[in-house]
């Protein structure tokens, strides 16, 4: 029988150096033939498995709409929500129809947009799909194409999982090694961890997003997005560069702005993908813009 | 006698592996399952990640074959093509659980698998934490917010309306 538990244990094992290894060593160890002696050597060998796989695993999209959740706390702590439910729903539909326009996986529930009181110029975009857009920068919009471009931008910065990937690396492997291991269930204080953990990570995306910006290949990347989407959903592309132009005579910094690289610079990136539009119907939608933002 | 019990213990041995190895290899005994796709336009990947490369576009509502699981992708089969997708494809966004597959049973949604995210990263239990923590974060805001929504009717008015698609 020490036989049998040893090649058990040797198969558990060389099974668990793959993908998803927990899941198999733990369903075999419930196996029913095997045998009681045998039950706490493959838990172990699973549990180790466990740890491996956790510790190289990408963040979740559920984990990704938690920490856009935290985010988007600490945002509306500095700016309320506006109680302008017409605005709100307004910018929700703006936003809607170039977010069905994203390439990449819908967030885990949707994306979600909403006006922030608030004078400076600014957007964000949290991860997991909620996009907070301030009164000042409504303001600064001329019309919906340029407001859809300004959401749009930030619908790029979701699909691109920006706000994820500035959570540095020492802290996801912190989080992924942790979490769930028999290590952190044994000792206690679990939650108390990954809620630390989970802290510093809503820190380090709220740090990027209002105060450092995103690189400079990020930045333009969700420009190229945005006007790829304001493409497909017939908005006029060039609302892009209008908008950026406009935030840039005004020498601001925020939001959709960001730090770097300069307006020039990412004016030159989104020249060669805007195409010509169809205008036409630009004046109707200008219009029911400024009804609700230029009374 | 002792000679051929030790030949039958050998034998028994190898059984048990090749019994194993099959086990854990799950689908390949062909006891693939079929899943529908609820998210729109999902891509599928190359590899279990979002940077791995794009392979095909598997439509919303679509009938997928279950290959394997790694963590919270699946590698499935669709229409002869094979790719792997993240579990927000399927239904809640939540990792199927395949474990019945390898039994040959249905396979459905557990709710287990939210106590199981308990142990496993940033889940409900570790945002309550957080915010009890952290009173002064607006996520009363927050849920507002996720409140907001748009009927397919109200955006197809609202694009036909603004001459958009």
């Amino acid at each position: 029988m020490k036989m049998v538990a040893f090649f058990l244990l040797l198969v558990v094992l060389a099974v668990g150096g793959g993908a998803g290894c927990g899941t198999v060593a733990s369903t075999v160890a419930s196996l029913p033939g095997v045998p009681e002696s045998v039950k706490p050597a493959v838990d172990i060998a699973a549990k180790t498995g466990e740890k491996a796989v956790a510790a190289s695993r990408e963040i979740s999209p559920s984990e990704e709409y938690y920490l856009g959740r935290g985010v988007a706390a600490r945002i509306l702590a500095r700016y309320p929500l506006s109680k302008d439910q017409a605005l709100n729903a307004y910018v929700n539909k703006v936003g809607q129809t170039v977010a069905q326009k994203a390439s990449g996986a819908r967030p885990y529930k949707g994306y979600h947009f909403a006006v922030l009181d608030g004078t400076p110029a600014n957007s964000f975009a949290c991860p997991g799909g909620i996009i907070l857009i301030t009164q000042g920068m409504l303001k600064a919009c001329a019309n919906e194409d340029q407001l859809a471009a300004v959401l749009a931008h930030e619908v790029g910065h979701v699909a691109n999982r920006d706000g994820v990937n500035s959570i540095s690396q020492a802290r996801w492997t912190e989080v992924a090694t942790t979490a769930g291991t028999e290590i952190a269930k044994q000792y206690g204080g679990t939650l108390g961890q990954v809620v630390g953990q989970f802290e510093g990570a809503i820190d380090d995306v709220f740090k990027t997003v209002i105060v450092n910006g995103y690189s400079r290949a990020a930045e333009e990347n969700a420009d190229r997005a945005g006007v790829a989407m304001l493409q497909q959903a017939g908005y006029n592309p060039a609302a892009m560069t209008a908008i950026l132009t406009a935030m840039g005579a005004k020498g601001g910094s925020g939001g959709i702005l960001g730090t770097h690289p300069t307006v020039t610079d990412r004016l030159d990136n989104i020249k060669v993908v805007a195409q010509e539009a169809n205008t036409q119907m630009e004046p109707v939608r200008t219009k029911r813009f400024q009804a609700l933002l230029k009374p | 006698m002792k000679a051929r019990s030790v030949v039958w213990l050998r034998r028994w041995r190898l059984l048990l592996l090749l019994a194993l190895i099959g086990l854990a290899s799950g689908p390949a005994v062909g006891t693939a399952q079929i899943f529908k796709t609820v998210a729109s336009k999902q891509q599928l990947y190359a590899t279990p990640s979002y940077s791995g490369e794009v392979v095909g576009m598997v439509p919303e509502g679509s009938e997928v074959t279950i290959v394997q699981q790694s963590g919270d992708w699946s590698q499935v089969e669709y229409q002869g093509q094979k790719g792997w997708l993240p579990a927000r494809a399927f239904a809640g966004g939540k990792k199927l659980d395949l474990s019945s597959l390898l039994q040959g049973k249905a396979v459905k949604e557990s709710k287990t698998d939210e106590v199981a995210l308990a142990g496993k990263g940033f889940t409900p239990e570790v945002e309550a934490g957080f915010r009890q923590k952290h009173p002064e974060l607006r996520y009363d805001q927050v849920d507002q917010i996720e409140k907001f929504s748009v009927s397919a009717a109200e955006l197809q008015a609202f694009r036909q309306e603004g001459g958009l698609r």
